[in-house]
């Protein structure tokens, strides 16, 4: 019939007057976003080695990390990603062999100032440096009188070495 | 009681002069004034609000929430679009024709208004009952054809040049199936006037017994109101705002609302022709006749907004040669038809 299409088209139009709508309201209404979301970066500082192996795998040189030395141990001092370059690859998240790295589901980066835009996850001040420092030697040096005591331990049943046979023995003898 | 709301309004102010001792020249004119202003007020209200309206049908038809920031559910979006045309500047082109280019915008609104005159809004609800009142109806319309026109001639450019002469041809060739479209009506009723229309109407509807004329008619007002699919003057997603190319700020917006007063107006003759007019159908006579006539009237002007949602843009040639050649031949064939029929109505004795 002629005209059949016009009133196809008037039916389809009538019929989503009255569909459910499918607009997300954003700020007060969100949509359900994937676990796998490549959004913001969190770091766990805890687990972070401080290898360096995100840094070297970031393509666009994102991420810059600042460390101290303390007793051979290395101290993550500052984590800093220059966001505006990033492009959420995910390499860094996929290189991290600690899981320390992690994206989350954070989307809205936007910021007043281009001097806030650079992502800051981790700034230890002098002070917590100073203090993991000290912790840091503490603990070695409590590791390595442990060390030499359960050597000292060792050696009363072996015959000990020869360089730590004066050690050993003041030891021995202080126990004994 | 609401049924006569507004005859007893007009009744009691007409009193209350008398009281005062104003004699009735005068009475008649402050009359006639409140009865303008009344129809003033309403179409630029309706202006404001079919903006809103045609936003929100075409949001839910794309599956869209439309508007819903700006006061509740967004009613006081178009308050807030108008402040903000308001509020900018009218660039005004050095060669342009200044006076011309500046009255256009205003003088758009002028038909519009004043062929409201002549609409029944309800049961003795029509501000001067002439008896030529279709006659008039059309004839003030199709003056916004020069108007449309002149702003784009005024703008001294030529796209808006372009644009103003695709809109003429559009109009002019439209309004031909259009009058020819009520020329069938005309003949059952026998008279121009538009009560006697509304009267006629009180066993059957003219869109049952003249069921091709209302679609011609549908479709001629869609063409001379420059809606979609014969959206052709403006265009919107295909070249610049035709006549109004060099228009910005509020006199773009007196434009662009002035769409929706003629929407209104072809929608109330419509509604006065073919719809009943105010008549209460299958004798609901219990809800006041004013809101049957908005009741329809408003149904009108949303199949309106249904097609512009529905359908894509003819072409220029297209729309000519569905004009002249399928509506044009369409309602001569109506007109000889409804005639023949009369006649042999008569001839039985009905």
């Amino acid at each position: 019939m002629f005209g059949q299409g016009l009133i196809k088209g008037l039916e389809i139009t009538l019929g989503e007057l009255f569909k459910k709508k499918v607009t997300v309201q954003y700020p007060e209404q969100r949509c359900v976003i994937p676990p796998r979301f490549h959004g913001e970066f969190t770091l766990d500082a805890d687990k972070c080695i401080n290898c360096g192996l995100c840094a070297n795998a970031c393509p666009n040189k994102v991420i810059q990390i600042e460390s101290d030395k303390a007793d051979k141990k290395r101290i993550l001092t500052k984590y800093t990603m220059n966001i505006q370059y990033c492009l959420f690859c995910g390499l860094c998240v996929e290189n991290c062999n600690k899981g320390a790295i992690q994206f989350t589901q954070k989307f809205e980066m936007a910021k007043y100032d281009a001097a806030m835009i650079p992502l800051v996850l981790l700034n230890k001040n002098p002070e917590q440096i100073a203090e993991e420092k000290a912790k840091i030697l503490a603990d070695a040096a409590k590791a390595a009188e442990a060390k030499a005591m359960a050597e000292a331990a060792a050696g009363a049943v072996k015959p000990a070495p020869k360089a730590d046979a004066p050690a050993g023995g003041k030891t021995d003898g202080t126990e004994g | 009681m609401v049924e006569n709301i507004f005859i007893n309004i007009a009744g009691s102010l007409r009193s209350v002069l008398d009281a005062a001792g104003a004699p009735l020249f005068i009475n008649d004119v402050i009359l006639v004034l409140v009865k303008v202003v009344a129809v003033l007020v309403y179409v630029l209200v309706s202006a404001l609000w079919l903006v809103y309206m045609e936003r929100k049908v075409a949001a839910f038809m794309q599956a869209r929430i439309g508007p819903n920031r700006v006061g509740p559910m967004g009613l006081l979006q178009t308050a807030a679009d108008i402040g903000k045309l308001i509020s900018k500047e009218i660039i005004i082109p050095r060669v342009s024709d200044k006076i011309v280019f500046l009255l256009m915008p205003v003088l758009i609104f002028v038909p519009a208004l004043l062929v409201f005159a002549v609409v029944p809004f309800g049961k003795d609800m029509i501000a001067v009952d002439l008896n030529i009142g279709l006659f008039y109806f059309f004839s003030i319309a199709s003056v916004s054809t020069i108007i449309f026109w002149a702003g784009g001639w005024a703008s001294n450019n030529k796209y808006a040049l372009v644009g103003a002469m695709r809109a003429v041809s559009q109009m002019i060739s439209y309004e031909i199936p259009l009058v020819m479209a009520l020329l069938g009506v005309v003949m059952m009723v026998g008279s121009l006037k538009m009560s006697d229309m509304v009267y006629a109407q009180q066993n059957v509807w003219f869109v049952f017994t003249q069921p091709i004329a209302f679609i011609v008619y549908v479709i001629a007002a869609t063409s001379e109101t420059n809606r979609t699919p014969f959206d052709l003057l403006e265009g919107e997603s295909e070249i610049v705002a035709g006549p109004f190319t060099e228009y910005g700020g509020m006199a773009y917006a007196m434009w662009y609302l002035s769409e929706y007063a003629n929407l209104v107006l072809v929608s109330a003759m419509a509604t006065t022709a073919f719809l009943g007019g105010w008549l209460a159908p299958f004798g609901w006579t219990f809800i006041p006749s004013w809101v049957w006539f908005f009741l329809k009237l408003y149904l009108m002007i949303y199949v309106f907004m249904w097609f512009r949602w529905t359908y894509p843009r003819l072409r220029v040639d297209q729309l000519m040669n569905f004009g002249w050649k399928v509506l044009v031949p369409l309602t001569l064939a109506n007109i000889f038809v409804t005639g023949a029929g009369m006649y042999i109505y008569r001839a039985i004795g009905w």
